[in-house]
């Protein structure tokens, strides 16, 4: 079959089964029912379910950050129509990019950043853990407790990102993990809440033995345990602060069942007994190349004991050596581990809930509890019997984030449409609240980039080699004859002092030609996560060096460079010509270092800096978006037409078909058929255009900038 | 007050043309809101230089020649009488009678990320809370003057804009003369061409968004609506430095630095509020004096030309030329030749706006310790900032969670800056 009969048939498929729906009767949905009154004066009516098509975008937005490809929706085309829906969502739960795409979440959610000691490898720590299904409560606990050298025990990086600060560390702890903005009790009673000056210190008093040491020597930064408190009662300049005493730590928050265990938490042992039996069936003890492999497990099996009993060559017996100096140091914290315990119990609703509310609110686009991080008495959850439903089956499955995504998006309350587009403000914001329509939502900035890249042919190279050969002018200083040592020619980007536009990242030594061009605010920087959880001996993995260098150190090298030009009057500009051949690829917006520098593509479409508390994602439309999009350089190649994409065939030669041209690229962009309208106007595009690929990369530029592309449908 | 007010973009044309109309029929008070103004003053526009890493006080505009720690610099008489500077700025002391300096901030942070963040918001830290810079809170109050983004920043980073909102943001320019490709079409996009795909893009969106009260989906369109004008200004031009004269751009300097202090002419000019110029290296933990009069080559004839050309041009008196870092630094100098970070005094350099010129506010001790006279504490500076533009530096704006908080974190202005 040739590809433009394929295309012919899932649009078929598209318009005839698009009334589809693969949620059958579901807990959730009843909760929902229940809750809104039907037969009540003038109630309004649930919104049906979406459609197949914009099911699909819905869907592989949401779980893998990214538009679904032409040949996925013909795919999906072809499985019977009964259960694909639930088929498809257990596939993307499995696909690499789930990982990818849910350690954004986290990342946005614990406030990571790979420029923060430690930070690169938190993150790439946070994506393993994603990979391997290990339960949230478990990688809670061992952010909270872990102490250790920055980027050698991953997890203190998350205590390490605040300094260790006792005070930031309570804020964080509760706003974080339990979705309690206890903060503002940090210098008065709680104005809106329970929470007093005083639970906010008890709080603070599990972090008051860990310090952040720094060597002034090595620059090595780690996290340990000291004998002695820093939080003291009464705080400083209350009443009574001339006679302060060490504080006890005491967990602030009230357990929430009281009585014996609820089911949901007899479910989670059960499910964890049967696991253990198939666990122990299975064991057969680590590896040597497992004890090898990753420090910070040796040390924390070596902080339990657990590593004397494996069977230690010579290498291994050295590795010992070497974690027991770091036993000392790098033992968790006692108090912090009370605290981990405390927090993530699993009768502590606070904590299922707010990781519940937090998912729900990027699923589905409202929080029951808005903002996403502040339940308290007077900010009532809508529909609290959904909530704690969700919050229950979450501790019931051990916390596994993918059977919370799973149960979330096979439900109808997922998978319906949005208010309808006439209503007024006041009916959709009630459709909303009541989960009787979904929310119109913008794609976040990662899943926009990708999402471009994705529909423009631009992870793999689209032009054949030679078809974009370039000229590309450098003015370099060069050494004039006679004088100076032939070796010395710079770029003049540095003597220039170019890279100081981009504080986090220099730009490239000339590699990509595009970087050159100023369109480093799209630039994608890869961390390598297999690489930052390598243990590498005495050498840290410095991604932070890698390629990017603080403004000290570009000022630096500049006035080095400055210096020498000074030292010799023997050099002079020249432009220099180089061919360059410019195929452009990009790599995924998911594991780029974050947050991205000021300005860029990124952060310009709302990823939040991770550094302040509370700065949750801004979906706000803004100029700089706009300039971005209309003129920026990714949503240019992706509108260009390469000669290795599909279309390039249905656009010239012998196959050329306008129709189908414009037919699969609404369903690369757009997930959908077009209009017959649309078809009209779209050829107008193409016949007007002097060739058809300049006219086919106009009409992509247009559907990739129109909101259509970027709100989910 | 007219409607476009309200989200504080005005350009330059209808402020004229409201203003033209109802000069007559307004009082003082209602004329100076029509400008965005709590009380008359002289400055429309500030230049901020940030220069990152902690700025030492005592070899630049607080010398202690003589003292032990004083360093290697001499203290050198400028045009303003008995205000001495470091001798690493002999041009810019042609110009100290235009200039002021405060030597007795007395600040509170000795950590670069919390002192950037209290220098540049005034206010320190907290959880919950994205405070915005004085940028931003300048762009927040005045109306947009001309074509160009309100708040401007050269060469890297600037604070954002919190609860003041995105419009607030600055708008980031990559280094100086050097293009700027997010303000034109993308290479091989004739205008033409442009244009017309401009053109089926509004009818597309206007497709989509149908009759929807979404707000967010008109905003687009609005987004793309300022952004093309801004694409067609002849105001851009202040961004291509073809035409400027190769003797102009070495009086400056042509370096990141003296190019930005050009292009931050060239944007007031144009009408742009708040111009920040970013400049990092001043933590001089090591080789201190080296560093530093390297610093002083650079900043010198940047900063001497740009108050020259101002006052020339009769614009300084409505530009606030100031120039601010998150400390200062030690008296002692350390085993490696260095200063580390010294918050408890330091100094700051101000110029036109309606200041008084050749002022020197407060002092420190003989070594550059501490204040000795008139401590100025960090949200003053902010204060002031406002002050000059008629900002009520107390006027409290609501967050989005309805939290009301002031401008600036409780500072009075520094009443004798201003003649």
């Amino acid at each position: 079959m040739t590809r433009a009969l394929c295309t012919a048939g899932v649009l078929c498929f598209l318009g005839a089964f698009a009334a589809t729906t693969g949620a059958g009767e579901h807990d959730l949905d009843r909760l929902i029912a229940e809750a809104h009154q039907p037969g009540a004066d003038g109630a309004l009516q649930p919104m049906p379910v979406v459609g197949d098509a914009v099911f699909l975008r819905r869907v592989y937005v949401d779980l893998i950050g990214r538009i679904p490809t032409a040949d996925e929706v013909r795919e999906f085309g072809t499985w019977p129509a009964g259960d694909r829906r639930a088929k498809l969502i257990d596939q993307l739960l499995q696909d690499e990019r789930f990982a990818d795409r849910w350690t954004i979440f986290y990342s946005d959610m614990l406030r990571l950043r790979s420029q923060a000691a430690g930070g690169a490898a938190l993150i790439a720590y946070v994506h393993e853990a994603l990979k391997n299904g290990l339960p949230y409560d478990e990688m809670c606990r061992r952010l909270i407790y872990s102490n250790g050298k920055a980027g050698k025990v991953p997890e203190a990086g998350f205590i390490l990102g605040d300094d260790a600060d006792p005070l930031a560390m309570a804020s964080i702890t509760s706003q974080v993990f339990l979705g309690v903005r206890i903060g503002c009790a940090q210098c008065h009673d709680h104005p809106f809440d329970v929470w007093t000056r005083r639970d906010f210190y008890d709080l603070a008093a599990f972090f008051g033995k860990t310090r952040r040491f720094e060597s002034q020597l090595t620059r090595v930064i780690y996290a340990t345990e000291t004998s002695q408190t820093s939080i003291l009662w009464p705080p400083e300049g209350a009443p009574g602060s001339d006679a302060r005493k060490p504080l006890e730590p005491r967990f602030p928050f009230p357990g929430t069942t009281g009585d014996a265990d609820p089911e949901f938490v007899k479910r989670r042992e059960a499910l964890r007994a049967e696991r253990q039996t198939a666990l122990a069936a299975a064991d057969t003890g680590p590896t040597l190349d497992d004890l090898l492999d990753s420090s910070s497990e040796k040390v924390a099996k070596a902080t339990t004991g657990e590593l004397i009993k494996e069977q230690a060559t010579a290498e291994a017996k050295s590795e010992i050596r070497k974690i027991d100096v770091q036993k000392g140091l790098y033992q968790p914290s006692e108090l912090r581990e009370q605290l981990a315990v405390a927090v993530t119990d699993p009768r502590n609703l606070y904590f299922s809930r707010a990781l519940v509310n937090r998912v729900w609110k990027t699923l589905v686009g409202r929080g029951f509890v808005e903002p996403v991080d502040d339940f308290r008495q007077d900010n009532a959850a809508a529909l609290p019997a959904a909530l704690d439903y969700l919050a229950g089956e979450f501790v019931a499955c051990d916390y596994d984030l993918r059977s919370l995504v799973r149960l979330i998006v096979n439900s109808e309350a997922y998978q319906r449409g949005h208010a309808p587009a006439d209503s007024s403000e006041a009916v959709r914001v009630e459709m909303e609240t009541n989960l009787l329509a979904t929310p119109v939502r913008r794609m976040q900035s990662e899943a926009l980039y990708d999402s471009i890249v994705t529909a423009g042919h631009l992870f793999e190279p689209k032009h054949s080699p030679g078809r974009n050969v370039k000229t590309i002018r450098t003015t370099m200083l060069v050494p004039v004859k006679g004088g100076g040592e032939g070796t010395a020619i710079r770029p003049n980007d540095l003597a220039k002092g170019k890279g100081a536009a981009m504080p986090a990242m220099a730009l490239g030594a000339g590699g990509d030609p595009a970087e050159g061009a100023g369109y480093a605010l799209e630039a994608a920087i890869e961390l390598d996560f297999t690489a930052l959880l390598k243990d590498q001996g005495d050498d840290e993995v410095e991604i932070d060096e890698m390629r990017a260098m603080s403004q000290e150190e570009l000022e630096a090298q500049r006035m080095m460079q400055m210096r020498m030009a000074r030292s010799s009057l023997n050099y002079e500009e020249q432009v220099l010509e180089r061919q360059v051949d410019d195929n452009p690829v990009f790599s995924t917006a998911m594991r780029m270092q974050s947050p991205a520098p000021e300005g860029h593509f990124l952060r310009v479409f709302g990823q939040p800096n991770r550094s302040d508390l509370g700065d949750l994602r801004d979906d706000a439309a803004s100029m700089r978006q706009a300039l971005m999009m209309l003129n920026g350089r990714v949503t240019h190649e992706a509108s260009r037409v390469g000669d290795l994409e599909p279309v390039h065939a249905l656009l010239v030669g012998r196959s050329a078909n306008l129709d189908e041209a414009i037919q699969l690229v609404y369903l690369e962009i757009l997930t959908r058929a077009p209009s017959k309208e649309e078809l009209t106007d779209a050829k107008e595009i193409l016949n007007s255009s002097p060739n058809p690929t300049d006219g086919m990369a106009d009409l992509r530029w247009i559907l990739l900038n129109c909101n259509e592309f970027r709100f989910l449908p | 007050m007219p409607n476009t007010l309200v989200d504080g973009r005005l350009n330059r044309r209808s402020l004229l043309a409201g203003g033209g109309a109802t000069f007559l029929g307004m009082s003082v008070r209602g004329l100076l809101a029509g400008q965005g103004k709590d009380h008359a003053a002289q400055a429309e526009h500030v230049i901020l230089f940030w220069n990152g890493g902690g700025m030492s006080h005592i070899d630049t505009w607080d010398p202690k020649p003589g003292r032990p720690t004083g360093g290697e610099f001499d203290a050198i008489s400028t045009n303003a009488d008995g205000v001495r500077i470091s001798e690493i700025f002999p041009q810019l002391a042609t110009q100290m009678k235009h200039c002021a300096l405060v030597r007795s901030i007395a600040g509170t942070q000795g950590d670069h990320g919390r002192a950037t963040h209290q220098l540049q918001t005034s206010y320190l830290p907290f959880p919950n809370l994205v405070y915005p810079g004085i940028g931003s809170v300048v762009a927040h109050e005045l109306p947009n003057l001309g074509d160009l983004p309100a708040y401007i920043s050269i060469s890297g980073q600037a604070p954002r804009a919190g609860y003041l909102g995105q419009k607030c943001e600055a708008y980031f320019v990559p280094g100086p003369g050097d293009k700027d490709p997010y303000l034109a079409f993308p290479e091989g996009i004739a205008e033409f061409r442009g244009n017309k795909r401009l053109e089926v893009l509004a009818k597309f969106n206007k497709r989509f968004n149908g009759n929807s009260t979404d707000e967010r989906l008109k905003a687009t369109q609005t987004s793309i609506d300022e952004a093309v004008d801004l694409m067609r200004s002849p105001a851009l031009e202040a961004f291509e430095f073809k035409n400027v004269k190769p003797e102009t751009l070495a009086r400056y300097g042509n370096n990141p630095f003296g190019r930005g202090a050009l292009l931050a002419k060239r944007l007031v000019e144009k009408g742009v509020r708040f111009v920040q110029i970013n400049r990092g290296g001043y933590d001089t933990h090591q080789q201190n004096f080296p560093a530093m009069r390297d610093h002083g080559e650079i900043m010198d004839p940047a900063l001497a030309s740009l108050v020259s050309d101002l006052a020339e041009s009769g614009l300084l008196k409505k530009t606030l030329v100031i120039m601010l870092s998150e400390f200062g630094r030690t008296p002692k100098i350390n085993k490696d030749s260095g200063r580390d970070h010294w918050a408890s005094v330091f100094s700051c350099f101000l110029a036109g706006g309606g200041i008084r010129g050749g002022t020197v506010i407060g002092s420190s001790d003989e070594d550059g310790a501490m204040p000795a006279d008139r401590p100025v504490q960090v949200p003053e500076i902010h204060a002031s900032i406002c002050h000059a533009l008629g900002i009520n530096p107390n006027k409290e704006v609501m967050t989005p969670l309805s939290r009301p908080m002031k401008l600036v974190d409780n500072g009075a202005p520094v009443m004798e800056l201003f003649a």
